[in-house]
């Protein structure tokens, strides 16, 4: 592997561990705070997608201005689902939760497929695929604009959860309902907004990958996959930690890839597997 | 009340289900088609090919047998792009619609499913979208493609691209790792070898793959003349798109999926422009053939009169149609609807049609009909460019390098 090489792929690696941060930050929200692998997360991201893909094709907007719009959409949407429906299997055994999400993700996917047909689309603008040079190795602009938006998203929902009220209610929530209950805290509202800011951060990488990656309705599954890896990976509990589970999971994903990419699935699933062995709590996880 | 609601729908259900059967003179096809998950789109396409053709003879008046007029009808199954499915539903078309012909479904990975049951029950099967040869390397005798194998998807790029320039000498293959994918990519690279280039990468990425910067990066080292995708519409795509962040500029890229399709250039827009494609079939192709509509303009022209919504046609279109051509010719060549005359019948089959040559090999693959290329334009549109003898222009070559674009 040659200097420009190494360089080239370790960019790419970076750039996706970003992408992949964001695509996996409201999925475990969502998992740590209350205990549901949510399954439908994928399918938030497809929304996501297609909110981005829509206010491009029809109106003009810059794909990156559709970010906050898409955020809103998942967000009201996530809360509905929440009151509406998960709040009926907040106590239930997990079998519950993952058949009801499950059955949501194939909901959904197929009203996408329903009303937008299975037709494969993406975001294409004046700057796609355009970057700079630094010495040989190529930043595409997007990439570098997804990278940044994913930081400042993960930063601020850290911020929010540390520093704000509900931010501390919903971490209070997570660590244990009943306390949390006691001390006055609405639960039912505080699990809506935890459901509805993982979606809405779904929707945000929707709205990223949605420039980076030709997609149709079924692109969400991978991406749950994904998101339920790098939780894996990195451990829950804490922002930080999707960081570093995304950016294991791309580093080896695009290595492996360079050399390998017959196995790159293969390896990264094996770490995995190899982890949960040695480290079941995560790379960066706390022991429970 | 509450109990009649139900089974009345079912027996509503069952009437619907059995109402194809019911008329005598009518030959029923049966087909599991992808009409909902990933190749949904491509499964319309087929289903649409055959409605079309047997709407095509019906309307003629339909098929002679043995001196008795039949009209032509098929009973379709959605195997939702599972090819688990496709085996379950081929054998209750067999087994409990008495179906027996049957038409293919939409992929090499379900034909290959759908094979094994046409064998076991010894009901002859024609498919127009499965061309991995492994579905054919198995002995099977009642399994029939009318499209070109695989291996010579990309066949005529290179001696496309050879004709061309003279001084090209390196190859960059990349495929998808399943079974069509995979004979694409080998039989161009095999190819390319036989015709004295270096094959200086060749690689297959996982299916559904969402990034293949590691790939390309690995590529970009080697600074290809060609690079050839082999995989389905969303990965040329995502290598397209990649290719042009990463700054991989050969003098040819092509592929064996996606360029064909009108949303090759819907997603991509001008970054479209310059990429090769091979193609089945093409309305811009002189074919001269005996069947309804003769040319492959016939064939559009007559195709898009009924189905105005469609621009461009794809090729899967045109195929299904050629091969429920294929299956009504034979049957009646075999004056007989015994499954086992008719797939001697179709065996035996040498017809020029307006998708070309229909004749197969020992194997049952069409190895007689060639590949063709399409380019993307700067104009916006997408032309023919080989075979050279039906050309409609020029190919544009060698392909700017991204930055050195307007």
């Amino acid at each position: 592997m040659g200097g420009a090489e190494l360089g080239q792929i370790f960019v790419n690696a970076v750039l996706l561990s970003g992408i992949l941060a964001l695509v996996a930050l409201g999925f475990s929200l969502v998992w740590g705070i209350m205990n549901i692998v949510n399954l439908a997360h994928g399918s938030f991201i497809v929304l996501g997608a297609y909110i981005t893909f829509f206010l491009h094709e029809l109106l003009g907007v810059d794909p990156f201005l559709s970010i906050p719009v898409a955020m809103v959409a998942l967000f009201t949407l996530g809360w509905g689902i929440q009151r509406g429906l998960i709040n009926q299997v907040i106590r239930a055994p997990l079998l519950a939760t993952f058949l009801l999400t499950f059955g949501l993700e194939i909901l959904i996917v197929n009203l996408i497929n329903y009303f937008f047909k299975a037709d494969v689309r993406s975001v294409t603008t004046a700057y796609s695929g355009t970057g700079f040079t630094l010495g040989s190795v190529r930043v595409p602009y997007i990439r570098l604009g997804a990278l940044g938006i994913s930081l400042v998203l993960v930063a601020l929902l850290a911020w929010y959860l540390r520093a704000t009220r509900v931010g501390r209610a919903i971490r209070a929530t997570g660590m244990d309902i009943d306390a949390a209950r006691l001390t006055g805290v609405k639960v039912a509202t505080i699990y809506a907004a935890t459901f509805a800011i993982g979606a809405g951060m779904a929707g945000a990488a929707g709205s990223l990958l949605s420039m980076i990656v030709p997609f149709d309705p079924t692109l969400g599954g991978g991406y749950t996959q994904r998101a339920f890896a790098i939780c894996v990976l990195g451990g829950l509990g804490n922002v930080a930690n999707v960081v570093i589970g995304a950016a294991i999971f791309a580093f080896v994903d695009v290595f492996v890839g360079a050399r390998l990419p017959s196995l790159s699935r293969a390896v990264t699933f094996a770490i995995l597997v190899l982890l949960l062995i040695l480290r079941p709590q995560g790379v960066a996880g706390k022991r429970v | 009340m509450k109990r009649t609601a139900p089974v009345a729908l079912l027996a509503f259900a069952l009437v619907l289900g059995a109402f194809p059967a019911l008329a005598e003179d009518t030959i029923l096809f049966g087909a599991a088609v992808s009409l909902t998950g990933k190749t949904a789109k491509e499964g319309e396409y087929t289903r649409d090919g055959y409605n079309f053709a047997v709407d095509t003879l019906n309307a003629q008046g339909g098929i002679n047998v043995g001196g008795k007029k039949y009209k032509l009808a098929v009973k379709y199954y959605d195997d939702e792009s599972k090819s688990e499915s496709t085996a379950q539903l081929i054998e209750k078309l067999i087994n409990e619609d008495k179906v027996t012909f049957i038409l293919g479904p939409y992929g090499s990975a379900p034909s290959g499913t759908a094979a094994p049951i046409c064998e076991k029950y010894k009901i002859p099967m024609i498919e127009a979208n499965g061309s991995a040869e492994s579905i054919f390397s198995k002995g099977y005798k009642y399994t029939f493609a009318v499209l070109s194998p695989a291996k010579l998807y990309l066949k005529g790029l290179i001696d496309l691209v050879m004709s061309k320039d003279k001084s090209v000498k390196t190859v960059a293959v990349l495929g998808e790792n399943e079974p069509f994918s995979k004979e694409v990519a080998s039989g161009a690279a095999d190819y390319a070898r036989e015709k004295g280039l270096q094959v200086v990468y060749q690689e297959l990425y996982p299916t559904g793959t969402q990034d293949v910067s590691a790939l390309l990066t690995n590529i970009k080292g080697k600074n290809p003349d060609i690079v050839l995708g082999a995989g389905h519409l969303q990965d040329s795509l995502l290598i397209v798109k990649q290719a042009k962040d990463l700054g991989v500029s050969p003098k040819a890229m092509g592929f064996s999926v996606g360029p064909s399709s009108p949303e090759f250039r819907e997603n991509l827009k001008s970054n479209a422009d310059y990429i090769f494609g091979a193609t089945q079939w093409t309305e811009a192709l002189k074919y001269n053939g005996d069947d309804p509509w003769k040319t492959p303009k016939g064939y559009a022209t007559a195709f898009r009169a009924k189905h105005p919504k469609y621009g461009d046609i794809a090729y899967q279109v045109a195929e299904s149609s050629a091969a429920v051509i294929a299956f009504s010719r034979a049957i009646e060549k075999a004056g007989s609807l015994d499954p086992a005359k008719v797939r001697d019948a179709i065996a035996a089959l040498d017809i020029m049609t307006f998708y070309g040559q229909i004749k197969f090999d020992s194997r049952g693959i069409n190895t007689f009909k060639p590949m063709a290329i399409e380019q993307l334009q700067p104009d916006g549109r997408k032309y023919t460019v080989f075979p050279s003898s039906v050309a409609e222009k020029d190919a544009l070559y060698p392909m700017p390098a991204w930055d050195k674009r307007k």
